[in-house]
């Protein structure tokens, strides 16, 4: 895959698949990025665990004016999309008209590129579509077992 | 701690786009204007700190401390270019402040500078997106606009405001920016004219964020006794610096952190200078977005969390209101020279508190001011409080 | 013998209109398809494979032990798209395998997937993906389009892999032509191909099978083209290709395009059903049948032949360029 080195080495490798940075000292599941420090519990061990993909939507706005690599596709939706395994990510949320976009919608990533490939360099990441599927069920919370005098 | 840091000198360019100026021309327009606003020579400034965010970018140039330096006539004295993305201009304040206090320099040169307008709007787009982090800008399609689109959602969410309120917010710094003759934009502009403005990034329309601006500001800082006896020159002082990190990302930025990045420097400055919020007649709050003036004007604690945009509508934060909040017609309408912009707002509370301010945007016998900037995401928080303390 | 478990296929939503192509480059003659399916500047062979195949694992995800993808516009000159789809489809620990050469060789990847799933190798996930991308007016000659689909080979399945037969013959169906950017059909050397390649495929399955071309119900073909469609119509009972062409609806999906006609075929066959496909490409038929064992998934795909139409500007904007630069 032809990737150029300057976005290498500032966005990483390609985001093939949906995943979070999880904390291995307080559990806490933090964006990809988030690689060196924990701000739950100040760590600096974290390592990657993959999500399952599910998520919804709790913000999102429109972008009119994109940055570069995004020129062609506007107007697009930009999303906070907490996940279902607690964390929340920004990412574009495609093949959905605008209309059809609300607080609460459930998504699931896809792969997508995000680099389009203008200088001949192709940068793959995760996207959303809209996810028709019900949302998985919460496990119910354990009830504890009172001690007993 | 008593801080008195005295503002010796003023200087600042028109606020517009400026081809036929290169960023050397508006850096030695601004620091010259404030030398000889403070009737200094070159020879007398110890130090400079200019602040510039992005000129790799923008203007292909890196060492713009060095540069200034130079071309000001400033050389052997000490230079350093400051930068911390749009709190750039306050942090050069910051410095300055803490080389006097420390005792280590008497008379110091601040600036800011920005010349943003030689590439296209893409291209800008995308430097200024290198002020936050490019994982998260460049992997979710976000940019400023939308990333900060993304937090004037949530509050309408969580507190009901409507599109039509916060155009409010535009309506007054435009009208203030009209009679402003260093402001970028100045035109008026109604509620509807706001509404009907073209889309940049829903909820946020084209009135409602700022235009690419070049300029460059400047200050004369000295040790308070170099004030005091010139007793002829006005009387102004900073009395407050207090400088905060917070999230470098967007997506993690919440309510919470937008209050607490403001709030807790300003709760600090509040204690420094023995102010409280209703002391304070003038304020400059950064409003690239006018989302962010409701979310400063609350942080300052000049109205409840989630009252911050009543004030435009009001009148509690117009000229004659409770306090007046972004006379010079704010970041709307003077635009954001990145580095420039924490630099001009300290510019603009002095000129309010020397009387010196063109006539429809002097808030009347203002003694107490205050400046708020923020950078990057949520990343940045600066506060300054400037008095004028008659001997 | 090696059966299709399950499949799957992805269709990008954006449509253009051919009658627009053609005013827009003063294009003389009928439009021959009535619109092209046109992948987002964001997707490529190698998300729309990432699409197909995901329907195909299914929603508890398979884990076949080899990928084979086929594709003709690639956007890696020197990774193996098989390879990039393990990783960004979690099967690590897969055998990577790329089958390329022309737009017929998703019966190549079945035939070798087979071949790993008969010796006891374990499940194979073929895929099929193309984007084809074509320079200005000659969008109206090759009438490009990007598609995907993807099947899971298993032991057993619902639609068992049989016979096979092919024919090659060293034909030159597609031309540069003086200076031009990229080849081009001639369009009656690939009718006549196709049919000569088509004869003589399907003849040697029939002397091998024992059963009659015109008695399939379902014929699943390549389609470069509207024209060779009418030439096959005649080897074959007619109506057995009405469900499964697409060409005239959506265009030319490259690699994808025999493997569309099969999933279009499959959905809604019934038990005992044959199919008959045949892949085509620069001379080589290659025939194969297929027999329905159980009830077939059904994805759905005669229904993601329609599509949103987008404008000749949007068009243009998204296809000019991509001609040359990583598919």
């Amino acid at each position: 895959m032809t990737v150029s080195a300057i976005e290498f080495s500032r966005i990483g490798p390609p985001k093939l698949r949906a995943y979070a940075m999880k904390c291995e000292d307080c559990g806490t599941l933090h964006a990809w990025w988030e690689k060196f420090h924990c701000y739950s519990c100040n760590s600096n061990r974290l390592v990657e665990q993959e999500l399952k993909g599910g998520g919804e939507i709790t913000n999102y706005t429109v972008v009119y004016y994109p940055p570069r690599d995004f020129l062609g596709q506007e107007p697009y939706v930009v999303g906070h999309i907490k996940m279902d395994e607690g964390v929340v990510m920004p990412a574009p949320v495609v093949d959905v008209a605008m209309e059809d976009v609300e607080i609460g919608t459930r998504v699931k990533s896809t792969l997508r590129r995000m680099k389009l490939g203008h200088e001949g360099d192709v940068y793959y990441s995760q996207k959303f579509i809209v996810d028709d599927a019900p949302a998985p069920k919460k496990a119910p919370a354990k009830k504890k077992k009172s001690a007993k005098k | 701690m008593e801080m008195r840091v005295g503002v010796l000198g003023l200087g600042k360019t028109p606020h517009k786009i400026q081809h036929e100026k290169g960023l050397r021309d508006l850096i030695v327009e601004a620091g010259r204007g404030a030398m000889d606003d403070a009737g200094v020579s070159p020879e007398d400034v110890q130090a400079l700190y200019i602040g510039n965010a992005a000129s790799t970018g923008f203007n292909h140039e890196n060492s713009v401390g060095l540069m200034s330096s130079h071309h000001l006539g400033l050389v052997p004295a000490a230079s350093v270019r400051v930068e911390a993305a749009c709190g750039t201009g306050a942090w050069a304040l910051h410095l300055g402040c803490a080389a006097i206090m420390s005792g280590l320099y008497d008379t110091v040169m601040v600036m800011g500078a920005e010349k943003m307008n030689d590439l296209a709007t893409v291209e800008g787009t995308s430097i200024i997106a290198q002020a936050a982090d490019a994982k998260e800008e460049y992997f979710s399609g976000l940019t400023f606009p939308s990333g900060v689109a993304l937090s004037a959602r949530k509050y309408m969410e969580v507190y009901g405001l409507t599109e039509e309120d916060l155009a409010h917010v535009s309506v007054k710094n435009h009208h203030y920016g009209a009679r402003n003759p260093y402001a970028h934009l100045r035109f008026e502009c109604t509620v509807e004219d706001v509404m009907n403005s073209a889309p940049i990034a829903d909820p946020l329309k084209l009135y409602e964020v700022c235009p690419m601006t070049d300029a460059a500001s400047a200050l004369v800082l000295c040790r308070e006794d170099i004030l005091r006896d010139q007793p002829d020159k006005p009387q102004v002082f900073v009395t407050a610096t207090q400088m905060a990190t917070g999230t470098w990302y967007a997506v993690s930025d919440t309510m919470k952190d937008a209050y607490d990045l403001l709030n807790k420097p300003a709760t600090r400055a509040y204690e420094m200078a023995g102010l409280t919020p209703d002391d304070i007649d003038v304020a400059e709050i950064y409003n690239s977005f006018a989302i962010q003036e409701p979310f400063g004007i609350e942080s300052l604690g000049f109205a409840e969390q989630g009252e911050g945009w009543k004030g435009a509508k009001d009148g509690s934060t117009w000229i004659d209101g409770k306090v007046a909040v972004n006379m010079s017609g704010g970041l709307l309408c003077k635009g954001h020279p990145l580095g420039a912009t924490g630099a001009t707002q300290a510019v603009d509370i002095v000129e309010q508190l020397r009387g010196t301010a063109p006539e429809e945007i002097q808030r009347a016998d203002a003694r107490n001011g205050i400046s708020a900037c923020r950078g990057g995401p949520g990343a940045v928080g600066a506060l300054h409080i400037y008095q004028r303390l008659e001997g | 013998m090696a059966s299709i478990l399950r499949y799957g296929a992805y269709l990008p939503r954006p449509r253009i209109s051919v009658k627009e192509i053609h005013s827009f480059f003063s294009k003389p003659g009928r439009p021959r398809s009535r619109t092209l399916a046109t992948p987002g500047l964001d997707e490529d062979s190698l998300t729309m494979a990432f699409e197909a195949a995901t329907e195909a694992l299914g929603p508890k995800g398979a884990s076949p032990s080899a990928v084979i993808s086929v594709t003709q516009s690639s956007p890696f000159p020197m990774r193996k798209m098989s390879g990039t789809l393990i990783s960004a489809l979690g099967l690590d620990g897969a055998a990577a395998y790329d089958v390329t050469g022309h737009a017929g060789s998703l019966m190549d990847a079945l035939a070798l997937g087979s071949t790993i799933v008969d010796s006891g190798g374990g499940d194979v996930l073929v895929t099929a993906s193309d984007y084809v991308v074509s320079h200005d007016e000659k969008v109206a000659d090759i009438l490009p389009a990007g598609g995907a689909v993807a099947f899971l080979l298993s032991a057993k399945g619902c639609c068992e892999l049989g016979g096979s037969a092919r024919v090659l013959d060293e034909i030159y169906d597609v031309w540069y032509l003086g200076r031009e950017e990229e080849p081009r059909y001639r369009l009656e050397v690939l009718a006549a191909a196709y049919g000569a390649a088509a004869k003589g495929a399907l003849g040697a399955l029939e002397a091998q099978t024992g059963i009659s071309s015109k008695d399939y119900k379902i014929v699943c073909a390549s389609q470069p083209h509207p024209s060779v469609l009418r030439g096959l119509g005649r080897m074959v009972n007619k109506d057995a290709l009405a469900n499964t062409s697409f060409v005239g609806e959506i265009g030319n999906v490259g690699s994808a395009s025999v493997g569309l006609a099969i999933a279009l075929g499959l959905d809604g066959a019934r038990k005992g059903q044959k199919l008959l496909a045949l892949g085509y490409g620069a001379g080589e038929g290659i025939a194969q049948t297929l027999e329905v064992t159980s009830t077939t998934p059904t994805i759905g795909v005669a229904d993601r032949l329609a599509g949103t139409e987008i404008s000749m500007g949007t068009f243009y904007r998204w296809t000019r360029g991509r001609q040359v630069e990583p598919h």
